[in-house]
C-alpha cells in the first residue's frame, strides 16, 4: 500500500499533463495564495482601522465569523451554478473564479478577527504614553499599536493560510482546480493509493506553508518579546466538507 | 469551586446528550430476529441507499412496504455505495434498493481489482447470474430484479440535436467532431462510459470533465456548451424543461440497471416472508413509474415519502 | 409528457430561493434536521475539548511536543472528510458516533492552539506567588491556571463551535449531517428554496451558539467584564 503510494508519487508521468499532479498543485497554490492576498487586502485595513478606533469591530468580526457557518461547498455550488459560472479562469482552471470567491470569504474571518482583536487588546498604557509624547493618531497606530498587535494579526493570517489550503480541495466538487481532483479521482476508481497520495500531498503542503509562515512571522515581528496575549481568538475555521 | 462545578455540569450534560444520541441510533442494530407470528411488531429493519432522488423514493417505498408488513423501519441514506455496502454486508443495514449492473460492477472491482473486466452486460439475466456469486461472497442476497430500469444515458442540447438531426449516439458519432464529455470521475475507460463511447461508437473524446451523474452541474455544463455530451439516467425527468434531450444507446453499451432489492443474507434467512413482499413490489414497478415519480420530486417538489405512499396506494400494495 | 398539476405552488415551479410555502411544507424536516444539527455540534465540540485540554496540558511546557501536537492536529484537519469517515466506518458504522469523532478531531486544530495559548497567558508572577503560598501543581492548575486561561480558551470554543456548525453538514456522507442532509439533497436536484432555508438555519444556529457562549463566558469569568 505505502509502496503503491510511493511509486505513484515518484512516477513522473503522474505529474505531467493537464490533469497531472503538477498542474493541480500549482493551481492549488495559486488559489490559496491569491485568496489569502485578496482577503488580506479586503480585511486587514478595515479591521486594523476599526481596532484603532476601538469601535465597530465586534460587528465586523461577528458578521464575517457567522458567515462561515454556511458550508463552503454550498457557497461554491451556488456560485458555480449561479451568476459566477464555472468557466475556465486563466491559470486557476475550471470554476476558478467561483472557487476563489468562496475561499476569500472563508479566509476573511480569522484575518479580520485577529487583526481587530490584536489592535484592541494592545496595552492601553502604551497607547496613552505614546499620546502623551505627542504622537498623533496615525503615528500611534504605526509606531505602537501595529507593532504590538503583530503577533496576533499574523497568527490570523497563518491560520487562514493553512485552512484555505486544506479547504481548497473541495473545488473538486465542481470539477474545479486543485489537488482535490486527485483524491476524488482515486476514490471513484477504487485506487486507494491515489487517494492517500493526494491526502499526503495536501497534508505536506499544509505543514510546509505553516512552517514558512512561522518563519515569516518570526522575521516580521519586531517585538517578539512584548507581552501581547497571542490569540485571544486564534482563529478558526471551518472547512467545509471537503 | 464554582467554575469546576459549571464545567462539570457541562461535561455531564454532553455525555448525557451523547448517550441519548448514540443510544437512539444503536438500538436499530438488533435486526428482526423476533417472532414471526401475526403482523405485530416483527423487529426493526434498516433500509440503506444513496441519496439522489430516485434512490430516496425507492428507499421510501421500501420503508412503507416494510412498515406495512409489521416492521419498525429506519432509513439511512448516504452519499456513495462505498459507504453503505460494507454495512449491508455485515448487517447493520438490512436492505438496499440497488441497481443490477451498478452493484455488479462495484462488487466485481472490489473482488477482482479496479482494472478487472466488467462482468455486467446489456442482458439483465446474464448480469444477475454474474452478480449472485459476487454478492453471496459478501453475505448479500439478491432478490429477483424488477423490469423497471434506470440505465445510464447520454444527453445533448435539444437545439444541437435538432440542427444536426440526431436521435442516437451513432448519429452524433458520425459527425466525427472531437467532443468534451461531462461524466463522473470513474468514467474513463469504462465500457459503459468513455471506453464504450470511443471503442464501440467511435467518438473522439478530448477531455472528460468530472461532473456527477445527473447533477445540476453536468446539465449546466452541457447547456452552456462547455461539454457537448453529458451523462444522466433514462428516468431523469428534468431534461425536457432544461432544453436537453437523450440520445439512444443504439449499440447497447449500457448494461442492465434494473432496480433490484439487495438484502443482507442472514436477515432474509430470518425473515423469508419478505421475499414475497418484495417480489410483488418489483413486479408492479415500471420504468415509467420511476420517471413519473422523479418528476414529482425534482420538479413539483413533493416529498419522497408522499410520492411513495401515492404510488403504493395506486398499485394496491398497501 | 406529463402535465404539471395545478396545485403545485408557483414558487416551486419557478424554483425561487425564497418560498414561504417551502417553510410551511417542510417544517417537520427542518425541525428534525435542526435538532440533529444542534446536538451533533454540542457533543462534538465538548468531545474535542475533552481531548484538547489534556493535549494542551501535555504540550505547554515542551516545545517539541507542542510542535508535534500543533502539526498533528493540522494534518488531521487536512484529511478530507470522506477519507476520514471511510477510515472510521469499519469501527463505528453508520452511527452518529462516526460523525462526532470526525468533527471532534477537526475541532482540535483550533481548540488545542487556544488551550496552549490560554495556559501560557497566565502571568508567571501569579504562578510564582501561588507556588510561594504552597499551592500544589494540581490545585494551581484547577484554581489558578484554568480559570485565568478561560477567556482565551472560550474564544477558541466560540470559533470552533461556529466552524463545527458548518462542518456538521459533511456528516451527510454517513447520513448524520443535520441540515447538511437537506442541503446535499437540495444541491443534488437544485431545490433552491431548500438550499436557502438550510443555509439560513446554519447561520441562525451559529449566531445562537455564539451568543450562548458569550453568556457562558460572562458567567464563568465575571472578573473580565470591564465597566464602560
Amino acid at each position: 500500500m505505502l509502496g503503491d503510494v510511493f511509486s505513484y508519487l515518484t512516477d513522473g508521468s503522474n505529474w505531467s499533463g493537464s490533469t497531472g499532479i503538477g498542474t493541480f498543485m500549482v493551481q492549488q497554490l495559486l488559489l490559496t495564495v491569491t485568496a489569502l492576498l485578496i482577503a488580506m487586502v479586503l480585511g486587514l485595513p478595515l479591521a486594523l482601522y476599526l481596532g484603532h478606533r476601538h469601535h465597530g469591530g465586534t460587528l465586523a468580526v461577528n458578521v464575517t465569523n457567522v458567515g462561515r457557518a454556511v458550508p463552503v461547498f454550498a457557497v461554491l455550488l451556488v456560485l458555480a451554478l449561479g451568476p459566477v459560472g464555472s468557466e475556465q479562469f486563466g491559470p486557476y482552471g475550471r470554476a476558478g473564479l467561483a472557487t476563489l470567491i468562496a475561499l476569500v470569504l472563508f479566509a476573511l474571518p480569522p484575518i479580520i478577527t485577529n487583526a481587530y482583536v490584536g489592535v484592541v487588546e494592545v496595552d492601553p498604557g502604551a497607547v496613552e504614553a505614546a499620546r502623551g509624547m505627542g504622537m498623533n493618531g496615525a503615528k500611534v497606530f504605526s509606531s505602537v499599536e501595529l507593532p504590538l498587535a503583530m503577533p496576533v494579526v499574523m497568527t490570523g493570517v497563518r491560520v487562514a493560510l493553512v485552512q484555505v489550503w486544506a479547504t481548497a480541495t473541495i473545488a473538486a466538487l465542481v470539477a474545479g482546480p486543485g489537488l482535490g481532483r486527485i483524491i476524488t479521482r482515486g476514490f471513484a476508481n477504487h485506487r486507494t493509493y491515489e487517494v492517500v497520495a493526494g491526502a499526503v500531498l495536501v497534508a505536506l503542503g499544509a505543514l510546509v506553508l505553516e512552517a514558512t509562515m512561522a518563519l515569516v512571522q518570526r522575521y516580521a515581528d519586531p517585538m517578539r518579546r512584548a507581552r501581547v496575549s497571542v490569540t485571544r481568538s486564534s482563529p478558526t475555521a471551518v472547512g467545509g466538507p471537503r | 469551586m464554582r467554575i469546576g462545578r459549571v464545567l462539570g455540569g457541562m461535561v455531564a450534560g454532553a455525555l448525557l446528550l451523547a448517550t441519548a444520541g448514540c443510544g437512539g441510533s444503536d438500538s436499530l442494530e438488533d435486526t428482526g430476529s423476533g417472532d414471526s407470528t401475526g403482523s405485530a411488531d416483527k423487529g426493526s429493519v434498516t433500509v440503506g441507499g444513496q441519496d439522489f432522488t430516485e434512490s430516496q423514493i425507492m428507499a421510501a417505498i421500501y420503508q412503507k412496504v416494510l412498515e406495512n408488513a409489521g416492521y419498525t423501519v429506519q432509513t439511512k441514506l448516504v452519499t456513495t455505495r462505498d459507504v453503505y455496502l460494507p454495512e449491508l454486508s455485515k448487517g447493520s443495514v438490512d436492505i438496499v434498493p440497488d441497481y443490477l449492473a451498478g452493484l455488479t460492477d462495484f462488487l466485481n472491482s472490489e473482488a477482482n481489482g479496479a482494472d478487472a473486466p466488467l462482468v455486467s452486460s446489456h442482458d439483465p439475466d446474464a448480469t444477475l447470474q454474474a452478480l449472485k456469486p459476487l454478492a453471496e461472497a459478501k453475505g448479500i442476497s439478491i432478490l429477483p430484479p424488477s423490469d423497471a430500469t434506470d440505465q445510464n444515458a447520454f444527453f445533448v442540447t435539444k437545439d444541437f440535436a435538432d440542427q444536426n438531426d440526431l436521435t442516437t449516439l451513432s448519429d452524433f458519432a458520425a459527425m466525427h467532431q472531437p467532443i468534451k464529455l461531462g461524466a463522473p470521475p470513474d468514467c474513463e475507460g469504462r465500457s459503459d462510459c468513455a471506453g464504450g463511447l470511443t471503442k464501440t461508437y467511435g467518438f473522439d473524446i478530448k477531455e472528460i470533465v468530472p461532473l456527477d451523474f445527473a447533477s445540476a452541474q453536468v446539465k449546466d455544463a452541457v447547456k452552456k456548451g462547455e461539454v457537448q455530451l453529458g451523462e444522466t439516467g433514462t428516468t431523469d425527468g428534468t431534461l425536457e424543461d432544461l432544453g436537453l434531450v437523450l440520445l439512444d444507446d443504439d449499440k447497447g453499451i449500457q448494461p442492465a440497471q434494473n432496480l433490484t432489492p439487495a438484502v443482507n443474507s442472514d436477515f432474509i434467512d430470518a425473515n423469508p416472508d419478505l421475499e414475497d413482499v418484495f417480489n410483488q413490489l418489483s413486479a408492479a414497478l415500471t420504468t415509467e413509474d420511476l420517471a413519473d415519480m422523479n418528476v414529482q420530486v425534482d420538479l413539483e417538489r413533493k416529498k419522497p415519502e408522499d410520492v411513495a405512499q401515492q404510488f403504493l396506494e395506486d398499485k394496491g400494495l398497501l | 409528457m406529463l402535465a404539471l398539476v395545478d396545485d403545485v405552488p408557483q414558487c416551486y415551479v419557478d424554483n425561487d430561493w425564497i418560498c414561504a410555502q417551502y417553510w410551511h411544507d417542510y417544517r417537520p424536516e427542518l425541525v428534525d434536521a435542526t435538532v440533529e444539527h444542534i446536538w451533533l455540534t454540542v457533543v462534538s465540540v465538548l468531545a474535542g475539548l475533552l481531548i484538547a485540554i489534556p493535549l494542551g496540558l501535555l504540550a505547554r511546557r515542551n516545545p517539541t511536543l507542542e510542535t508535534a501536537v500543533v502539526g498533528g492536529t493540522t494534518i488531521v484537519y487536512t484529511i478530507p472528510s470522506l477519507a476520514l469517515f471511510s477510515l472510521l466506518l469499519p469501527f463505528t458504522g453508520l452511527t452518529s458516533t462516526t460523525v462526532i469523532i470526525g468533527l471532534a478531531l477537526y475541532s482540535l486544530t483550533i481548540l488545542v492552539r487556544n488551550v496552549i495559548a490560554g495556559l501560557r497567558s497566565v502571568p508567571e508572577e501569579v504562578k510564582e506567588s501561588a507556588r510561594g503560598i504552597g499551592y500544589s501543581d494540581r490545585r494551581m492548575l484547577l484554581q489558578i491556571e484554568i480559570p485565568l486561561a478561560l477567556p482565551v480558551i472560550m474564544a477558541g470554543i466560540r470559533v470552533a463551535t461556529v466552524s463545527t456548525v458548518a462542518l456538521v453538514t459533511v456528516g451527510s456522507i454517513v447520513s448524520y449531517g443535520g441540515l447538511g442532509n437537506l442541503l446535499l439533497l437540495a444541491v443534488g436536484n437544485q431545490f433552491k428554496a431548500q438550499i436557502f432555508a438550510a443555509s439560513v438555519l446554519c447561520v441562525v444556529l451559529a449566531v445562537a451558539f455564539d451568543l450562548a457562549l458569550v453568556l457562558v463566558q460572562r458567567l464563568l469569568t465575571p472578573w473580565t467584564r470591564r465597566a464602560r
